[in-house]
């Protein structure tokens, strides 16, 4: 198709603003999906993407619309996912793109992560088309949401269109809005072939499928085609595009969107943001802004049997096929035994990935606290990285360390300010910036370290603004820190898979909240327990599991030995499901009890 | 033939009629109208009548000597007495009820009028158990219970006087608003009263019951709020175990206790594995075969399935040689007297062991089947919950308070070691 008559666009909201029944009306009104087909294909693909209400994959809907000026037009929506975890693969999705419809919420006004992905789309020089939802609430207020708009986005609102996505009120102009208001593509067809991979996923019986948006050239059925960042040569053997439902073409050009699979066996090859050229006519250049995607945040995950140690790598390497973002090598812990070590691209993605496991592959895990990476300069002039606390150095040969440091963005309500300050203070974040957007929101913008992040800050932050607070950031540098070493012991013998890093002047704070947490998380055993946290040999505190005194069954009814036993085997699974550490059980959650201070109402 | 000691049999007929549900009921009773009385009687004569018959198609050997028979419930003292008759004439009719057998009737008190204490002697009832709970007035209301301490003793006395000397009365430590003194008075109480047997049970909490279920989820309906803690209920069964001991009812099961000789007949033949038959609602029975594994046979669990139901069984469970075995530890060391290394070796130990088994004792190289089980005994020991006495085996005070952690422990430790072996 002429490129004249192609518009790529994405959609940036926050979550709930209204993305997903706007996508689903503009396919309706497109014909692009009856009815009865919306709910089974096109809504979010995995049933956590549905439960969490979060877009974690990348799509691309092709729909064709008879616009009011009697043109057919080839209307691409790129889906990006909506949580900062994966703001890489948003800003590849928005790289596919010459605009976006910014839609915003009429009675919340914009959020962190609306405005984050804003300027994102903002900088990649995409044309945007703001959009008001749910105007038939009445708490709608459409002028003051246009005036936010203008404010914090800092693009015109006055062109901004009211909508309803639910009632479908306005969302004819949508469309017309994105033929007449967005740019077509530019790109040379004649060129030789630059696509930009914006995702990609494995599937069993094809390999991995590849999506991408052609730049310059044509990408053809048959071609041998190369990656550009590894080199690495393959033949397409289909192409196509997904209307949602897949319809195979022969040719993707200049402008246009699609997928293409060519037998690649392994999804760790095909990166998002890498170029695929021509093998035998390559570009100059690949694209700009690839980028290795790097882990962020690191955990141990072991079985709770130890048997099932295997069962967890197969799984592990099959949910790698489908998703090259996280990492994994094996590790062993003296009170886990073998496990993986594994790298996550932020917390969310990290629960994900726990929560397949146990779901897809009905593995019983036990997850250590998750943590950075931190750059220790030691007092020989050697440099190592570590991001397992067991790894931590001896305290006498380090010279200094370093920590990840964030950029947060924090949009909130006047009132809330106050509780959030205090939040990020105790995060030990410094002030960056504090502007009024809107008379009455406030935008706060702060340089914290990952690790704090990491912890409960998310729901810390939710908790002290009643859920009136958005948050957004970026990896910006590392601050040097005096990071400690944080031990726990139980019954006397340090347990490693419960060490953490913690910042000096936190440390005895810290361990005595953990101590107390883990405290309420171990049940009462046949004997006391003693639960201490220490820093090198000196212990920070300490608490007591009280023996158990009593679990008796009394009574016999009717001798009814059958129940008896039944009840004391419901009671011996129970254990199975603890990690006997020592001679002590120890819950899975207790691993990760760290997570869990935030839930002290006492703190 | 069966060996002698299993060659008798006890009878358990279940009774669940009740006036009213106390709150930390779990059981498979509740309040019917008394037109049921007849219906459910009736079937219970056909189950009675047809068992000889059933059993042919289980395959087991029923014993033809009765040395037990338990009404228990329920409250069965509400049937009316031409009912109580009636089931004792069924049974005396199929079964050979010995003149030494131990008779027991379960009874609410201040629910057995005089007709009924008749009739019930007249079917050779020689044993009754009281259904107290607590003689604090306070606490039996705030449970449900319809009766007072004045009742509870006054009914003590009456059946006393009209000729049934052997009495037992439940206890229940840790019901809502007891105290360590509240409990001294139902402990106080019960001396008085001469029984020769008591039952003392801990409360259980579990969801099968309305305080248990409140309990667990914290709410305050049905007195939850007021029930003493763990700590103190440990405490006053403690306290009961040696007042009891002192004055001459002794433990002899975790929740039984009785002066020598008073023992009930009935309860042991759970523990020691011994045969009985159960009929009624949600009876169960325990069945030994010859030359293949023993029988656990379960009726319909409410009122409504039985008498909807075909006549008989609805769950037969055949236990394995490892089942037997485990269920021999777990149920032997409920009684004081604990288990004995050689007995099990004698009844369950499979066969000659090879010479280097490392065993000790006088079961030595006789039994391969016990192996596994010495290492958790060994544990269990070190951990201060087992006695081991010479061949005997036993529970530590802390280890009956600690009991299910104990029998736990022994749960699959014969199956497991089979299924290494294959």
């Amino acid at each position: 198709m002429d490129s004249k008559h192609i518009r790529n666009f994405a959609i940036i909201a926050h979550i709930d603003h209204g993305k997903s029944t706007l996508s689903d009306r503009l396919l309706e009104l497109t014909g692009s999906v009856t009815l009865r087909e919306m709910h089974d294909q096109v809504l979010d693909d995995m049933d956590l993407e549905r439960e969490r209400g979060i877009t974690i994959k990348a799509h691309a809907v092709r729909m064709n619309y008879h616009a009011d000026d009697g043109e057919v037009y080839q209307l691409n929506l790129i889906d990006t996912p909506g949580h900062v975890d994966f703001s890489y693969e948003v800003s590849r999705a928005l790289a596919s793109c010459e605009g976006a419809l910014l839609v915003v919420d009429a009675s919340q006004g914009v959020e962190a992560q609306t405005l984050a992905n804003a300027y994102l789309a903002i900088n990649h020089g995409l044309d945007m088309v703001p959009v008001i939802n749910k105007i038939d609430l009445p708490s709608a207020d459409v002028l003051r949401t246009q005036e936010m708009i203008e404010s914090t986005v800092g693009i015109d609102a006055t062109d901004a269109l009211p909508v309803s996505a639910k009632t479908g009120l306005g969302v004819e102009a949508v469309l017309e809005a994105v033929v007449k208001r967005l740019p077509p593509p530019t790109g040379n067809p004649e060129a030789p072939l630059q696509a930009l991979i914006f995702d990609s996923w494995f599937d069993s019986y094809r390999g991995v499928i590849v999506l991408v948006r052609v730049m310059h050239g044509r990408l053809r059925k048959g071609m041998k085609i190369r990656l550009m960042s590894n080199g690495h040569v393959f033949d397409v053997d289909s192409l196509g595009v997904l209307t949602p439902k897949p319809v195979e073409i022969a040719e993707l050009s200049a402008g246009e969107v699609g997928f293409f699979s060519a037998t690649i066996k392994n999804v760790g090859d095909t990166k998002i943001g890498d170029t695929v050229t021509e093998d035998s006519r390559p570009a100059p250049a690949a694209l700009p802004g690839f980028e290795d995607i790097k882990p962020m945040v690191f955990a141990g995950m072991y079985t709770v049997d130890s048997h099932e140690h295997t069962l967890l790598r197969d799984a592990l390497e099959k949910l790698r096929l489908n998703d090259s973002s996280f990492f994994f090598e094996p590790e062993s812990s003296v009170a886990l035994g073998f496990g993986f070590r594994c790298g996550f691209l932020g917390l969310l993605h990290m629960e994900i990935i726990q929560e397949r496991l146990e779901r897809e592959f009905s593995l019983d895990l036990i997850t250590t606290a998750p943590g950075v990476r931190y750059r220790i300069t030691l007092t020989d002039g050697s440099v190592v990285e570590v991001d397992n606390p067991s790894r931590w150095p001896d305290v006498s040969g380090i010279e200094k360390i370093e920590e990840p440091v964030i950029t947060a963005t924090i949009l909130t309500n006047e009132e809330y300010v106050g509780g959030i300050l205090k939040l990020v203070e105790e995060k030990r974040g410094r002030q960056k910036n504090f502007e009024y957007a809107t008379p009455t929101r406030v935008m706060l913008t702060y340089e914290l370290p990952l690790n704090e992040i990491v912890l409960d800050f998310y729901d810390r932050l939710k908790t002290v603004s009643r859920g009136y607070a958005s948050l957004d950031y970026q990896l910006a540098g590392s601050w040097e820190s005096p990071m400690v070493k944080l031990d726990i012991l139980v019954s006397g013998e340090p347990v490693d898979a419960l060490s953490i890093i913690v910042h000096r002047d936190f440390a005895y704070e810290r361990g005595r909240a953990l101590v107390s947490k883990m405290r309420e998380l171990i049940p009462r055993q046949m004997f006391e327990v003693a639960i201490q946290a220490a820093i090198g040999a000196k212990i920070v505190a300490r608490e007591t599991v009280s023996a158990l005194r009593k679990n008796v069954l009394a009574k016999c009814y009717g001798g009814d030995i059958s129940r008896k036993r039944k009840l004391l085997e419901k009671q011996k699974e129970g254990k199975k499901r603890m990690k006997r550490i020592g001679k002590v059980d120890i819950p899975q959650e207790a691993f990760l009890a760290l997570l869990k201070l935030g839930d002290d109402p006492a703190k | 033939m069966l060996p002698l000691s299993l060659n008798t049999l006890g009878i358990y007929v279940s009774v669940p009629f009740c006036r009213s549900k106390c709150t930390y009921c779990n059981f498979a009773s509740g309040v019917h109208s008394p037109a049921l009385y007849q219906q459910y009687a009736d079937r219970l004569c056909g189950e009675i009548a047809g068992l000889r018959r059933r059993a042919a198609e289980w395959g087991v050997e029923v014993p033809e000597r009765v040395d037990s028979l338990y009404l228990g419930g329920g409250t069965p003292s509400l049937l009316p007495p031409h009912l109580l008759l009636q089931l004792g004439r069924a049974l005396r009719g199929e079964f050979d009820v010995l003149k030494t057998a131990e008779i027991t009737l379960e009874c609410a008190p201040g629910q057995l009028p005089d007709q009924t204490l008749e009739a019930m002697l007249e079917i050779g009832v020689n044993r009754m158990s009281f259904g107290v709970q607590s003689f604090v007035d306070r606490e039996a209301a705030a449970t449900g219970r319809l009766h007072t301490r004045a009742i509870a003793v006054s009914d003590l006395r009456r059946v006393r006087r009209a000729g049934v000397r052997r009495v037992n009365v439940d206890l229940i430590a840790g019901l809502p608003y007891q105290t360590a003194a509240s409990w001294q008075e139902s402990l106080n109480t019960l001396m008085e009263t001469e029984a020769d047997h008591a039952s003392v049970y801990m409360l259980e909490i579990d969801e099968d019951s309305r305080l248990g279920r409140e309990m667990l989820a914290g709410g305050a309906r049905y007195h939850a709020a007021a029930a003493p803690n763990e700590e103190q209920t440990a405490d006053f069964y403690v306290s009961a175990v040696a007042q009891l001991e002192r004055m001459g009812l002794r433990q002899y099961e975790i929740s039984n206790f009785a002066r020598v000789g008073s023992e009930s007949r009935h309860n042991s033949k759970y523990w020691r594995r011994q045969p009985y038959l159960g009929f009624g609602v949600d009876a169960h029975s325990f069945l030994q075969r010859v030359a293949a594994g023993a029988l656990r046979l379960t009726s319909a669990p409410s009122l409504d399935e039985y008498l909807a139901g075909a006549e008989g069984a609805r769950e037969l469970a055949e236990l394995t040689p490892e089942e037997e075995l485990e269920e021999a530890w777990f149920l032997g060391l409920r009684l004081r007297q604990g288990v004995r290394w050689s007995w099990l070796a004698e009844r369950y130990g499979g066969g000659p062991a090879e010479a280097s088994s490392g065993l000790a004792g006088p079961w030595r190289g006789r039994a391969p089947a016990l192996q596994p089980f010495l290492p958790v005994v060994v544990e269990l020991r070190r951990l201060g919950l087992l006695a081991c006495q010479g061949d005997v085996v036993r529970l530590t005070q802390r280890g009956i308070l600690l009991s299910n952690e104990v029998f736990a422990r022994f749960l699959g430790v014969a199956a497991g070691a089979a299924a290494g072996v294959a």
